[in-house]
């Protein structure tokens, strides 16, 4: 669960905690600021595309490198169906779908996997339920099987409802004792969005989840799993006609979730200025987040928003980088990022530095983001970006796993494959002009910003409240917005 | 975007996982994907240079980039009290700056070029590794020739980069439960030979490694003779050979590093460390005296690791987690070098936990399967867990540099990244028990307890934060 941040180094001994993390990108084909224009690429391969009777969508891409299938499911609804109070529902459902289903227990459904050294899993993400997964090529039979009965049947026993519910729990406050760059996005989200739906913590708190039953499950499942709600795309080693038919047999006969899928009103810019800091007292170091609402997934202006987050804090040599940490050593490293979903989502620059240079630090970031949005960036700094974002953009679209799940993402956004396939001609039109624009659009004025720091709060209380009105919390605490916030919708 | 480093979790499982293949392509005979381990590999050339430096180069035309990774014998193992955490500070000072691409032009040059990088420490390796456009080839070499042959040590920027890495330091042991630790129980586990040492280096290291420590490190293990350059991807071995002859043959190599003599003694009994921290959720680790990547054992350990602890259905998860719910999650871990090292056991407590009965069904697990072995089930299990990394290994550039640079680092030859699944295959029940005897001794043990306070201590990284 843990992402480090990790620029110029690993640390081996270290390893044992950090998980994997995934490169995000934006771009095509490479354009090199020195050289020749190249035109070689990625374009995304046209998958067979089946709608079955139930409205479900089947994305089939056949690739013969390498003898594995690799899945990717989405099935709309996700958190954002978790009722007032029952944070973590979403999850805890997902969680339960892979403890036993169709004729397997847990126990065996887990055997069924690992025996055949396959990978099957289960999450809950803000808008959808993700199920991805990867067979070798010989096993295809078992993973439809496996997957179909994950989907349709799957058995929500409540012995294994309470040892999840329980360890879900648990693994929340295990993560409160590790490191806080694997938390702290869950208090910003929560402190941002707090009374609309996105500010809902996907893993549920320690406070909701033991209230969580298997009637809870058996309604979330009824209501929002069923065929109208999936997309699955599947790439790999196998013949298309031949998975398609199974694949189409097995899920068919999936009913429709009986309710809608959820809906959510637009988020917005908030006004003003205000502080979240969380009290860790053995905190040796200040983690900070700085904020507001950002844009969506399907912004027109995505290609630019993201050459604007990349010079921002989005690479190595980005402005906040540069400044935070290789000018003047304050930190580790220091970055801006968007999360996108359905409505915009949010904006934030994230660092951290040790208990004494908190206020330092902090101002340096302010510093750079307003001189950003006075000055835009100049023409060698696009370029870069540009060269940038084009030259990473072929290896997130390399293994089958990655190109299933972007087929299911464009499917779910209603995004088509020119998302892809034109990104090189999109960063290449991208001008100044547009670059000043979408910056001033798309980060917030300085005089509106949300901050969220964990840390230790006898050292820096006072210094939070030069920043605007502070709200504390403990890291103890049960939940991940402060006592005042709004529980309710 | 923060570019991640290839995750360890994945890429350790490369060098000593690979596993049973046999069956997999033959079963899969008729399809063009289902190719075999030699035809995998049938592709790769090596090439040793003048000056000792050695090059591998896999290339595979799918997506138009090139990954570098560039391995040098060089991590804490080569450390002493007083310089602890320098090989992981020196490849910080890899980046900043050298001759023709001064300071802060490397990573800019790079990146406007359409490439990124990163490095990784550990015990016993430094590696670098670029991920760029094929576009970009040419200007990687200028950059990777310019660092390797004149790096600058600028007083400023190394105090500069002091800071980064205690920061890092701070996050990633002082601030994270888990990991402080694990540096306590592998300090303890070791009392004679280098691997007792954290790669990040103890505090007060941190805060005095000089100038000549830093250029005597650049001579010493830098030198082409001590380093493999692996590419992967869009390019063929005689554009990079011809490169290599142009930009990097040049380099003059070195006399061969001292060696590291020391070998551990015997442990002849357990150790216990307990770590007391403002914490909620109680740790257990436990950490057995192992074997080097060049052991003999090596595979079937391997495979018996993964019938503990890898997946839901593994013994340790079955019976920490799932019947006993003492729990809330288990891990084995375990990544060979040059020197044996530790093979972890690690759990993860619930709030008022009982740490000494995680530690006792533990025991009484390893103790089960030292006695009884495991089953034929178990034994296919393993061999298919390990069947199918070994091809998730091979599925980008990234993965293939790495698992190619470790083959060749830790076993002497990269083809015998290909020869794994045989090794595998050979592997027999009475293998996995022996080997377990071999390893599961209580008296090879350290064991590790995070019990939580409610206080916060004053730690000794809080005071020397402090001074700084």
């Amino acid at each position: 669960m843990i992402a480090p941040l990790s620029w110029k180094t690993v640390v081996a001994t270290v390893l044992l905690s950090s998980g994997p993390a995934m490169a995000e990108s934006v771009a095509t084909p490479p354009k090199p600021a020195t050289a020749a224009p190249a035109t070689q690429g990625v374009t995304l391969p046209k998958p067979t595309v089946l709608t079955l009777k139930n409205g479900a969508q089947l994305l089939l891409v056949e690739r013969r490198d390498v003898p594995l299938i690799s899945f990717s499911a989405w099935v709309r609804g996700g958190a954002l169906a978790d009722p007032a109070g029952k944070e973590g529902l979403a999850a805890l459902t997902a969680e339960l779908l892979q403890r036993g289903a169709g004729s397997r227990d847990a126990r065996q459904f887990a055997e069924a996997v690992d025996g055949v050294g396959a990978t099957l899993t289960a999450d809950a993400a803000l808008e959808r339920l993700s199920i991805t997964g990867q067979f070798m090529s010989r096993d295809s039979a078992l993973m439809v099987e496996l997957l179909s009965d994950l989907l349709i049947r799957p058995r929500f026993a409540q012995d294994e409802l309470k040892k999840t519910r329980e360890r879900m729990a648990s693994e929340i406050i295990a993560a409160k004792d590790g490191d806080p760059r694997a938390l702290i996005n869950a208090y910003f989200e929560a402190f941002q969005f707090s009374g609309h739906p996105y500010g809902t913590p996907v893993g549920g708190t320690e406070a909701s989840l033991p209230t969580l039953s298997r009637k809870d499950v058996l309604e979330y499942a009824k209501s929002q799993l069923g065929g109208d709600r999936l997309i699955l795309s599947v790439v790999g080693d196998f013949d298309t006609k031949e998975l398609g038919a199974k694949l189409t047999a097995a899920l068919e006969g999936w009913a429709k979730a009986s309710s809608p899928a959820p809906q959510v009103p637009a988020t917005a810019v908030t006004q003003g200025r205000r502080v979240l800091l969380v009290d860790k007292p053995d905190a040796t170091q200040t983690y900070f987040s700085i904020g507001n609402t950002g844009i969506a997934r399907n912004d027109a202006d995505r290609v630019t928003a993201g050459l604007v987050r990349t010079v921002l804090g989005g690479r190595f040599t980005s402005l906040l980088n540069t400044e935070l940490r290789v000018k003047s050593g304050l930190t580790y490293g220091a970055r801006a990022s968007f999360s996108q979903n359905t409505q915009p989502g949010s904006f934030v620059m994230f660092s951290f530095t040790q208990t004494e240079t908190t206020g330092k630090a902090i101002d340096m970031a302010l510093d750079v983001y307003s001189r950003y949005r006075t000055s835009g960036m100049d023409d060698a700094m696009l370029a870069s970006a540009k060269a940038f974002v084009q030259g990473q953009f072929p290896p997130t679209l390399e293994t089958g796993g990655q190109v299933a799940n972007k087929l299911s993402e464009l499917a779910f956004y209603n995004l088509d494959s020119s998302d892809v396939d034109g990104f090189a001609a999109a960063v290449t039109r991208a001008t100044r002009g547009d670059v000043s624009t979408v910056i001033q659009r798309t980060l917030p004025a300085p005089e509106n910003l949300t901050f969220v720091l964990i840390g230790k709060a006898s050292d820096i209380r006072e210094l939070a409240s030069k920043y605007g009105p502070v709200t504390e919390m403990k890291i103890s605490d049960k939940r991940f917005s402060p006592p005042s916030a709004p529980t309710k919708r | 975007m923060f570019r991640q480093s290839l995750l360890w979790t994945s890429c350790l499982t490369l060098l000593a996982a690979p596993a049973a293949i046999a069956q997999a392509p033959a079963k899969a005979a008729s399809q063009p994907a289902a190719a075999s381990t030699q035809k995998l590999g049938a592709n790769v050339e090596s090439r040793t240079f003048k000056n000792g430096l050695k090059v591998i180069v896999w290339p595979d035309h799918d997506i138009p980039n090139i990954t570098l990774n560039n391995w040098f014998r060089v991590g804490s193992r080569n450390e002493y009290p007083g310089i602890t955490g320098l090989s992981h500070f020196f490849e910080h000072m890899m980046f900043n700056g050298a001759k023709k691409f001064g300071p802060g032009e490397f990573d800019r040059v790079m990146e406007a070029n359409g490439g990124s990088n990163n490095a990784f420490t550990s015990e016993d390796v430094t590696v670098y590794q670029d991920w760029f456009p094929r576009s970009a080839l040419d200007v990687i070499f200028q950059l990777e020739a310019d660092r390797l042959q004149f790096l600058s040590f600028d007083p400023k920027v190394i105090e500069s980069e002091r800071g980064v890495v205690y920061s890092e330091r701070r996050s990633s042991v002082d601030n994270d439960n888990m990991s402080a630790l694990m540096e306590q129980v592998q300090a303890t586990a070791f009392v004679a030979h280098p691997y007792q040492f954290p790669v990040i280096g103890w505090p007060s290291d941190i805060e005095s490694w000089r100038m000549e420590d830093l250029q005597r490190y650049f001579k010493t293990y830098y030198a082409p003779n001590n380093g493999t350059l692996v590419f992967t991807g869009a390019v063929t071995p005689a554009e990079v050979f011809a490169l290599v002859e142009k930009y990097l043959e040049p380099i003059p190599s070195q006399p061969a590093p001292e060696p590291v003599r020391t070998k551990e003694p015997e442990q002849q009994g357990e150790r216990r460390i307990v770590l007391k921290k403002l914490a909620q959720s109680p740790l257990l680790q436990l950490a057995y005296q192992g074997m080097s990547a060049k052991d003999a054992d090596v595979e079937a350990l391997t495979l018996l690791l993964n019938i503990l602890g890898d997946g839901d259905s593994s013994r340790l998860h079955r019976r920490l987690v799932e019947e006993e719910r003492a729990a809330i999650r288990v891990g084995t871990f375990f990544n060979p070098g040059f020197d044996p090292s530790l093979v972890w056991l690690t759990a993860d407590l619930a709030p008022g936990g009982n740490l000494a009965r995680v530690e006792s069904l533990f025991t009484e697990e390893l103790a089960r399967v030292v006695k009884s072995g495991v089953t034929e089930a178990e034994l296919t299990k393993a061999r298919n867990i390990t069947l199918a990394n070994f091809w998730r290994s091979l599925e980008t550039i990234n993965t293939r540099a790495y698992a190619l640079g470790a083959a060749e680092t830790f076993r002497g030859d990269y083809r015998e990244l290909f020869d794994a699944p045989s090794r595998y295959e050979r592997v027999t029940r009475e293998d996995l028990r022996k080997v377990a005897a071999r390893i599961f001794a209580t008296q090879r043990r350290t064991v590790g307890w995070l019990v939580p306070t409610e206080e916060a201590a004053s730690t000794p990284a809080a005071r020397k934060d402090a001074k700084r």
